[in-house]
């Protein structure tokens, strides 16, 4: 384990930015996550990735970094504690700047890689099947295949963390993709299994280590093709699916109901055959909120 | 009498509504621009919000002899400015980043999408802040760099500094790129009141309609010439002064006094022992606009800026 960056922190012991180096040579890999303190699945995944790489001879490098924001993570919180900024908004970066633009500046200088993989969850009101970002097109599409994650999301450029980590690393000529499953604030085991197994996948899709499988794509969309529920008002949501559930066309998703007394306001039910993909976790939603995303299968 | 409006209501899912409220302010002696003047965008902003108050009393005061619209949005943040929080709660996002906003969208992106709306067809907009919560700042007033028409009014507006601002990479989805001209005026101390900032601001925001023939100028409770010439500057004009080290920064400057290059700013101290880590100085000769009023900093942490001469 290297400290590619430290800063003292006033209060506290100084922060250190942590890189797990395996193997030399090409193919290059750089896999980071925990960029947002609270979202500890992907931070578990890299780190079950770790054990794996640990024992194996990997043909190549692989750098993880499965904690960025360590003073987050202490803290439940998605920004830098400090000063309440977005690391992922600070690319890229400043090495004279504050400190997120510092540690932005060292977390891309620590990470030029042939391949790049940023691992996010959902917001903590939230529960995301494991998925990969992609671009429309281009080799990344076929790297975010090959780790067989339940959903692909293939998405315009612009919706693709244009500004965060992403960003700047495409900026500099890598590939990259965005991760994300599991929910903000807790740790779902489950779905870090899936995650380090299709990063396990890419490696093998890489030749760094032996070919081994991805969990499974069961639905390969683009925007279109996912069906997005937003709530038609404000109530209280009651799910009457769970994240990874394949549906069909008229499955009640979930309904709202009034917060006090509890009268039944609306349904919300698939429009076609699919596989839930994000499901609103705390109940509470008001108008136009995210409550279940249907990722499209084709019959 | 105002006419007091939503602009939007916000259902909270337990069934309250939370409204954006426009108070209009029609004059009758001849015809005249629309102002918008829109205060509270972040919720630890209470100066901005105090002043709209206060050109409210006026205005009432003095609607019969106004020549044209006003528009006051004293508060487009209320469920953060109840928590004296600069982010709307829940959803924690800034609501200056999410501008032109989404109709359809979640509550602060249909607050955003509906306060876009309501400036598309103003003739001047007026944004009233607060400084950072950080910091302690002399009054200034923010315009888009080489907009001088907007800066030219500006000079009106009773503050020490004019300042011509390049973009920065967030300014597309900032309330003041959203209408040419926008005229941002702040100052004081972040998420509290600061004597007689108030009050300049007030008199510098009366004074614009002043000069934009909203207001009479024989109403204006103050005489024009009494008010602050601000120096009008570009970025280049404004440095930020960093610390290297981490600590607790004690700082010495008041803003807008002057500063040679080589003064000391403050200094540095160990949170734990108190021993003297670093003296930060200016390295530029000017007038302190802004001064670091939260302690706790890391290395990089500005702690203030100041002005060239």
């Amino acid at each position: 384990m290297t400290v590619v960056f430290r800063m003292e922190a006033p209060y506290r012991g100084a922060y250190e930015l942590h890189r797990l180096s395996f193997g030399s040579g090409s193919p290059s890999v750089a896999i980071v996550a925990g960029m947002h303190g609270y979202e500890l699945t992907g931070l578990h995944a890299v780190n079950m990735l770790a054990t794996a790489l640990r024992v194996s001879r990997p043909k190549g490098t692989v750098h993880l970094l499965p904690l960025v924001n360590t003073f987050g993570a202490d803290e439940n919180q998605k920004r830098w504690p400090f000063d309440d900024q977005d690391i992922n908004h600070a690319f890229p970066g400043d090495p004279a700047g504050t400190a997120v633009q510092r540690i932005a500046h060292a977390l891309l200088e620590a990470t030029h890689a042939d391949v790049c993989v940023d691992v996010h969850s959902g917001a903590p009101h939230v529960r995301e099947l494991p998925h990969v970002r992609v671009p429309m097109g281009g080799e990344e599409v076929e790297l975010g295949r090959k780790m067989g994650l339940p959903v692909v999301w293939r998405r315009p450029g612009d919706r693709l963390d244009a500004t965060g980590l992403v960003g700047a690393w495409r900026q500099a000529g890598h590939k990259a993709v965005v991760i994300e499953g599991g929910r903000g604030g807790t740790l779902d085991t489950q779905h870090s299994e899936l995650i380090a197994r299709g990063l396990g996948a890419l490696l093998g899709h890489l030749h760094i280590l032996p070919a081994m499988p991805g969990p499974g794509v069961l639905a390969d969309v683009t925007h279109s093709e996912v069906e997005t529920h937003r709530a038609p008002f404000g109530g209280f949501f009651v799910p009457e699916v769970k994240v990874g559930q394949r549906v069909q066309a008229g499955h009640l998703l979930g309904y709202l109901q009034a917060p006090i007394g509890g009268d039944r306001l609306g349904e919300l039910r698939a429009e076609r055959p699919g596989v839930v993909m994000t499901l609103r976790a705390y109940p509470m939603v008001h108008a136009s909120e995210l409550l279940v995303r249907v990722a499209g299968i084709p019959q | 009498m105002p006419i007091v409006e939503p602009v939007i209501s916000v259902e909270m899912p337990s069934g309250e509504d939370v409204q954006i409220v426009r108070r209009r302010f029609q004059g009758s002696a001849g015809p005249g621009p629309r102002v918008a003047v829109v205060a509270g965008i972040r919720g630890d902003t209470p100066e901005g919000i105090r002043v709209a108050h206060e050109l409210c009393a006026f205005l009432g005061q003095h609607e019969a002899a106004l020549s044209g619209t006003v528009d006051v949005y004293p508060c487009c943040n209320p469920l953060a400015a109840h928590r004296g929080a600069r982010r709307w709660p829940f959803f924690d996002v800034d609501l200056n980043r999410l501008f032109p906003g989404r109709q359809d969208g979640h509550p602060p992106d249909r607050v955003a999408w509906a306060l876009s709306q309501e400036i598309a067809d103003a003739d001047q907009v007026i944004e009233l802040r607060g400084a950072h919560p950080a910091f302690r700042e002399a009054p200034q007033a923010h315009v888009r760099h080489r907009d001088g028409k907007a800066a030219e009014l500006a000079m009106g507006a009773n503050v020490a500094v004019v300042w011509a601002r390049h973009p920065g990479p967030a300014a597309n989805s900032t309330f003041a790129y959203q209408h040419p001209g926008t005229i941002v005026l702040e100052g004081g101390c972040g998420n509290r009141l600061t004597h007689g900032v108030g009050r300049d601001l007030r008199e510098g925001l009366l004074h614009m309609l002043s000069m934009l023939g909203v207001v009479a100028e024989a109403d204006l409770p103050f005489h024009w010439a009494a008010l602050q010439r601000p120096q009008v500057v570009t970025d280049e004009e404004v440095v930020r002064v960093r610390t290297s080290r981490g600590g607790l920064f004690l700082p010495e400057g008041t803003p807008w006094q002057e500063i040679e290059a080589g003064q000391p700013l403050g200094s540095v101290v160990d949170p734990v022992t108190g021993a003297a880590c670093e003296e930060v100085v200016s390295p530029v000769s000017g007038r302190l606009l802004a001064v670091r009023e939260q302690p706790v900093v890391f290395p990089g942490s500005m702690v203030g800026r100041v002005v060239t001469t």
